[in-house]
């Protein structure tokens, strides 16, 4: 009885948490899905260092951060975009656009030189 | 004006070079000094001094308390070869005596020593400089019961057929000897710990060292094979001694007559006294057994010259040539077990060299991943040859920074991710630039 509740509930919750998202507007989703392929290059690496050993570490820190660095970089992107972001509302689309590439730059940079 | 002194002094050098004299790099042994008790030797011993002189050494006859001996002059020494057949001898005449033997060994100079009963205690004590213990008994003389030589004169069992000799091809030639030796002499010892010495003749296992004529009163302190009748010492600069109990081991009498060992019916029409005596003088003087290590060389595989250091990792190839004296020339010498050691506190690389049959050993292997100051070690010492003892320093360096690999295949999936990255941002700003979208 109290099983077949919970597992109501939280289907329930799930049902509810989809519908809110498919709410969302597209180009936010299509952020949402970069910042995904981010993160799970990022586990593959750990997951990979884990097996064979850390023996080039500055290849696999560069690795890594290139991954979470364009997690972050698309995170800042979508705050700064979003529409129902109160503190964000007098700042253009375009500039944090514009910013998001400038970082993408500098991190794509660094992670060359890095990666040895 | 000039010309006749000019001549004279060319001359002198000419003769000074053509006279054969002692050096490394041509053993010739040729001068030998034999010290003698009595002239009376000479003769009596003259089949073992021909066999010498038709080999090509001069040798030259004197009393051992001849006034005017010696062994240098000036500093140079006189002779290449020092036997000293005068047992009992006291002191030697001239400048001779216990040091200047010694010094004579050190120079790299061969000598061979026969004691006989009642040896003097001079010969004693330059048989034990030697690391030779002989019985201090002054009377004894070895005696076997059981493996005497069957003679028609004497009785008391001194006189000793003996064919125990050491496994050697190098100290008594290829041939075996098929008679047994005739002995009649003092025994000795020598010291277990003492390596550079070997048995050469050993006494069987039922000899003992007393006295013939007197009664035995206390066991004997040598015994059985632990006594030595002849024995040779190699000394660490390669010079050889032969050291005999026996005197009448090298004379005409022994070496022209039969034997028959007690207990076996086979009778020798001769004694094997001088085919042993004349290939073990042939090790003594040098003749075979003498060893020279040349031309040690080491280069990368690929290039022909030394290099200063080697890195790690690297492939190299080694080479030395091994000669050995013949008695006239340089041959090349031909084994399967000459190794050699890349050492540095402990060899990190042994291998044995293979040959080409004309002297030249040869070997290729990489250099361990340590990097240090190494040795190309060559030691090399075996039962009646000279001891080689090669060694050359190089070093070996680690990488240099742009000597590693320049993609480490273990980091492909990182550089995939980072490249994979690069790749999504450009698809991702194309993608949110042009998208479409009913709101903004």
């Amino acid at each position: 009885m109290g099983k077949s509740a919970t597992t109501k509930d939280a289907q329930a919750l799930f049902h509810s948490l989809r519908s809110a998202y498919a709410a969302t507007p597209t180009n936010l989703k299509i952020i949402d899905l970069y910042v995904m392929f981010a993160v799970v290059t990022a586990l593959i690496q750990v997951v990979y260092m884990a097996i064979v050993g850390s023996f080039p570490f500055n290849s696999f820190l560069s690795g890594v951060l290139s991954c979470v660095g364009t997690a972050v970089l698309a995170v800042c992107l979508r705050i700064q975009v979003n529409k129902e972001n109160k503190e964000f509302k007098d700042l253009p689309p375009e500039r944090a656009f514009a910013d998001f590439v400038l970082c993408n730059l500098v991190l794509h940079l660094v992670i060359m030189n890095f990666l040895g | 004006m000039s010309r006749p002194p000019l001549i004279f002094f060319a001359a002198i050098s000419l003769v000074a070079t053509l006279c054969s004299s002692f050096s490394p790099d041509h053993p010739t042994n040729r001068r030998i000094l034999v010290l003698l008790d009595d002239l009376a030797i000479q003769s009596s011993h003259s089949l073992f001094f021909n066999s010498l002189q038709s080999r090509g050494f001069e040798l030259d006859f004197k009393l051992a308390d001849d006034p005017k001996i010696g062994l240098k002059r000036y500093g140079q020494y006189l002779y290449d070869g020092l036997i000293i057949f005068s047992p009992t001898i006291e002191r030697f005449g001239g400048s001779v005596d216990l040091a200047a033997i010694v010094d004579f060994v050190d120079s790299g100079r061969d000598l061979i020593i026969a004691a006989d009963t009642s040896a003097s205690d001079l010969i004693r004590e330059i048989a034990a400089e030697c690391g030779v213990d002989f019985d201090e008994d002054q009377a004894a003389m070895v005696i076997d019961h059981t493996s005497y030589a069957v003679s028609d004169t004497e009785g008391g069992h001194t006189l000793i057929a003996s064919d125990d000799f050491i496994q050697s091809d190098v100290i008594l030639g290829r041939k075996k000897i098929e008679a047994p030796v005739l002995f009649q002499g003092i025994g000795h010892s020598l010291h277990p710990a003492n390596s550079l010495g070997l048995k050469v003749l050993s006494a069987s296992p039922s000899a003992y060292s007393a006295n013939p004529k007197a009664k035995l009163s206390n066991p004997p302190s040598l015994i059985g094979s632990a006594i030595s009748l002849v024995s040779v010492v190699q000394a660490r600069n390669n010079a050889r001694v032969l050291i005999s109990g026996s005197l009448s081991l090298f004379s005409n009498r022994f070496l022209k007559s039969g034997v028959q060992k007690a207990g076996s019916s086979i009778k020798h029409a001769k004694s094997g006294n001088e085919q042993f005596l004349t290939e073990l003088s042939k090790w003594v003087f040098h003749e075979r057994g003498h060893l020279k290590a040349v031309n040690v060389r080491h280069h990368k595989v690929g290039e022909a010259d030394e290099p200063a250091m080697y890195r790690i990792n690297d492939d190299l190839e080694y080479s030395v040539e091994i000669y050995e004296w013949s008695g006239k020339s340089w041959e090349p010498y031909v084994a399967n077990d000459v190794q050699v050691q890349f050492y540095m506190m402990s060899p990190y690389v042994l291998k044995t060299l293979s040959t080409d049959q004309k002297g030249l050993y040869f070997t290729a292997f990489k250099v361990p991943d340590v990097y240090g100051v190494f040795q190309f070690k060559v030691e090399y010492q075996q039962l009646g040859y000279t001891g080689l003892s090669l060694s050359k320093q190089i070093s070996v360096r680690p990488f240099r920074h742009n000597e590693y690999e320049r993609f480490i295949p273990a980091a492909f999936p990182y550089y995939g991710a980072s490249f994979s990255m690069m790749a999504g941002f450009f698809v991702f700003t194309v993608v949110y630039s042009y998208n479409k979208q009913a709101q903004s």
